[in-house]
């Protein structure tokens, strides 16, 4: 071995350490959860803790996905009669499904057509708009809580999924605007100029031409969109209240209430959380550097 | 189809680019638009493809108004100074577009775009997209793009400004076919004099918005209108000496160290300054014991293959570039002669810069 190659084997050795464990401290608490959620009670907190469930059991994730009370557990004793939050998990999956595509979609419709325009077209005030945008994006979102749930009285909106909605797209859509502005901007001129030359309408320039070239950025803003949406506690917890209309964060917390804290369950209900934005990262990251704009202009 | 020019005014705001332009480009020409960097010859060629509006005058096809035809409806192809191929679409696609948008058969589409791709030698490309390609292919694709629709008016802006020295020099004569070829009436913009004197039929020159000289590539470098065409066309350039011009019936050139008659020039007013314009071919090195028009010293030797460049101080702060062939010895320091070819001099009024002709 010369001393070059070993250097670069140590490099790579090294290199291989730091990334695992950078990996096992993000990684650890989501394995964690998930193995709390596949053990039985008892075994939740045996000692020492077990990492791998010796008697692994999907009893937790039957509770929440079929949503039948006898499944139920409190204190020991079977729920039989009355209500527990947990009946609801599929309801508020649902739920949040809708106020996160609701959501998503339109910000990402107004931002896309916005910075189109912005970038476009000549007006008053397109340069001073986007930093504007940005700006209200850098107020925290707890400052709007409460004026936006004024509104939603005035409208009678409160306790329904439209004002979470309209919601997270007054908080999603300054970043999305600004973001795809800054995306828009740097989609050079000429090839909807060659477009127009080619024979394309001003309409077909826009649906042939710009959205495919600024998909990456579309697909960028609706993650963080979605993101936004999905985690939210804030706005959820304030505009709803029937247990009908939670959605997931709001209505697992409900977990916490009464004397006893069934962590297997609640656990099962945070993993259920986490596999749709899993799913969506996995499917979309590529999209996400892909083909920039790339080979559009020389160079 | 001819293309005419009248009265063409352009401004930025307060800016204008463009000053009264009133050209007629003859039908099936190979025309270019020359000038230094922002002497607006992208700016004209985007008001021809109607991508930037008249500020005001007129512009015709044929007989036609097209000021307020949108571009779709003017029958032509662009090649931009960027390419501007669409990023997320194959090469075969990129030159099918403007087919496609125009609800071309698919037939005759794929037929149009693998003939076109042969003629360009990109037919092994056409699955690929704008990123896979190297700077000299994209440039095929965008010229193949513009081809495939058989316009009346092909306009191009810097196409090979990006190329290397090699395939630039291939591509001119590739363009130059393909001109031939397509029988539309070209108009080429370029700021790279060789490309201009070796393509076209027709060289707009151009400088600070306004047209300096219209003409054939052999009337703007044997006849430059003024002092700007006369220092811009050619290379190496016109050596340009300032003095004064004298005499009656026969016209003097004098100034320090200089002093010849002009034989083209016949009577002037008497005592006016001009500039003389000679091109470095039109001077003559001889030794220092012969008959000579102006006497210096070598200052410097440039060798450029088969001629060198020499240039000779033969007054204070005075010097002129000669062309002589390589194999001249000549040596920096030497004392020498030069000759003047006198009758291929140019005289130019330093006031307006205008040409004085006979
Ligand atoms: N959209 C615009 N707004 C304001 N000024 C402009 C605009 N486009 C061009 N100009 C100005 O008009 C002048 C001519 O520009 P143009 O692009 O036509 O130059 P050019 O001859 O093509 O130069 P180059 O050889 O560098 O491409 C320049 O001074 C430029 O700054
Ligand atoms: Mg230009």
């Amino acid at each position: 071995m010369t001393r070059i190659e070993f250097w670069t084997l140590t490099r790579r050795l090294a290199s291989y350490a730091v990334l695992s464990a950078v990996t096992f401290i993000v990684c650890f608490p989501l394995v964690w959860a998930l193995s709390t959620s596949l053990k039985p009670k008892s075994e939740i907190f045996a000692t020492p803790p077990t990492l791998i469930p010796h008697a692994a059991t999907t009893e937790n994730y039957k509770a929440l996905l079929t949503g039948r009370p006898q499944y139920f557990q409190s204190g020991g004793q079977q729920v039989t009669s009355g209500t527990t939050p947990a009946q609801f998990f599929t309801r508020w999956f649902v739920n949040s499904v809708i106020v996160t595509l609701g959501s998503t979609l339109i910000s990402i419709t107004i931002s896309t057509l916005a910075a189109y325009s912005l970038t476009r077209f000549r007006y008053w005030g397109r340069t001073v708009v986007p930093y504007f945008s940005l700006l209200g994006y850098m107020v925290p979102s707890i400052i709007f809580v409460f004026p936006l749930f004024l509104v939603m009285v005035q409208l009678n909106l409160t306790d329904s999924l439209l004002s979470l909605v309209l919601g997270y797209v007054c908080i999603t859509l300054p970043f999305c605007m600004w973001l795809m502005w800054a995306f828009m901007r740097s989609i050079p001129i000429e090839i909807e100029e060659a477009a127009l030359i080619d024979g394309a309408s001003r309409l077909q320039v826009f649906r042939q031409v710009v959205l495919p070239t600024a998909l990456p950025g579309i697909i960028a803003a609706a993650i963080f969109s979605m993101i936004v949406s999905w985690n939210d506690y804030l706005f959820g917890r304030v505009f709803l209240n029937s247990l009908d209309n939670l959605t997931l964060t709001v209505g697992v917390m409900l977990f916490f209430e009464g004397t006893h804290v069934d962590w297997g369950l609640l656990m099962a209900a945070s993993v259920l959380m986490t596999v749709p934005m899993a799913i969506l990262f996995m499917a979309l990251q590529r999209h996400l550097v892909a083909g920039f704009g790339a080979g559009a202009v020389k160079g | 189809m001819d293309v005419k020019l009248e009265g063409i005014n352009k401004s930025f705001g307060q800016v204008q680019v463009l000053k009264d332009i009133n050209l007629v480009f003859p039908s099936r020409k190979f025309i270019t638009l020359l000038g230094p960097s922002g002497c607006g010859k992208t700016t004209l060629l985007r008001m021809i493809a109607g991508l930037e509006p008249v500020t005001s005058g007129g512009i015709r096809f044929g007989e036609r108004v097209v000021n307020e035809l949108a571009p779709r409806d003017r029958n032509i192809a662009m090649v931009f100074q960027s390419y501007a191929l669409y990023p997320q679409m194959t090469v075969r696609r990129n030159l099918g577009y403007g087919l496609r948008v125009r609800k071309t058969p698919k037939a005759e589409m794929d037929a149009a775009v693998e003939r076109v791709a042969a003629i360009l030698e990109i037919s092994h490309l056409l699955d690929r997209k704008p990123a896979q390609l190297s700077g000299g292919q994209r440039q095929r694709v965008a010229l193949g793009r513009a081809m495939v629709r058989q316009p009346d008016i092909f306009l191009m802006d810097e196409p090979l400004s990006n190329l290397d020295a090699k395939l630039r020099v291939t591509m001119r004569a590739e363009l130059r076919r393909f001109h031939l070829d397509l029988g539309a009436t070209t108009i080429y913009v370029t700021h790279d004099q060789l490309e201009a004197m070796t393509m076209s039929d027709m060289i707009a020159v151009m400088h600070g918005g306004i047209v300096q000289q219209f003409g054939t590539p052999a009337e703007v470098y044997g006849q430059p209108a003024n002092l700007f065409v006369a220092g811009f066309i050619g290379s190496p350039p016109m050596n340009l000496l300032a003095g004064e011009l004298r005499g009656d019936d026969k016209p003097t050139f004098a100034s320090p160290g200089l002093t010849v008659q002009l034989p083209n020039l016949v009577a002037h007013p008497p005592s006016r300054d001009v500039m003389l314009g000679i091109r470095p071919q039109d001077l003559d090195l001889v030794g220092d014991h012969e008959p000579a028009d102006l006497r210096g010293r070598v200052w410097v030797v440039e060798l450029l293959g088969s001629e060198k460049l020499v240039e000779v101080e033969y007054a204070e702060r005075k010097r002129v570039t000669v062309q002589v062939r390589a194999e001249t010895s000549v040596n920096v320091d030497d004392t020498v002669g030069v000759r003047l070819n006198a009758r291929r001099a140019h005289v130019f009024d330093i006031k307006s810069g205008a040409t004085l002709r006979s």
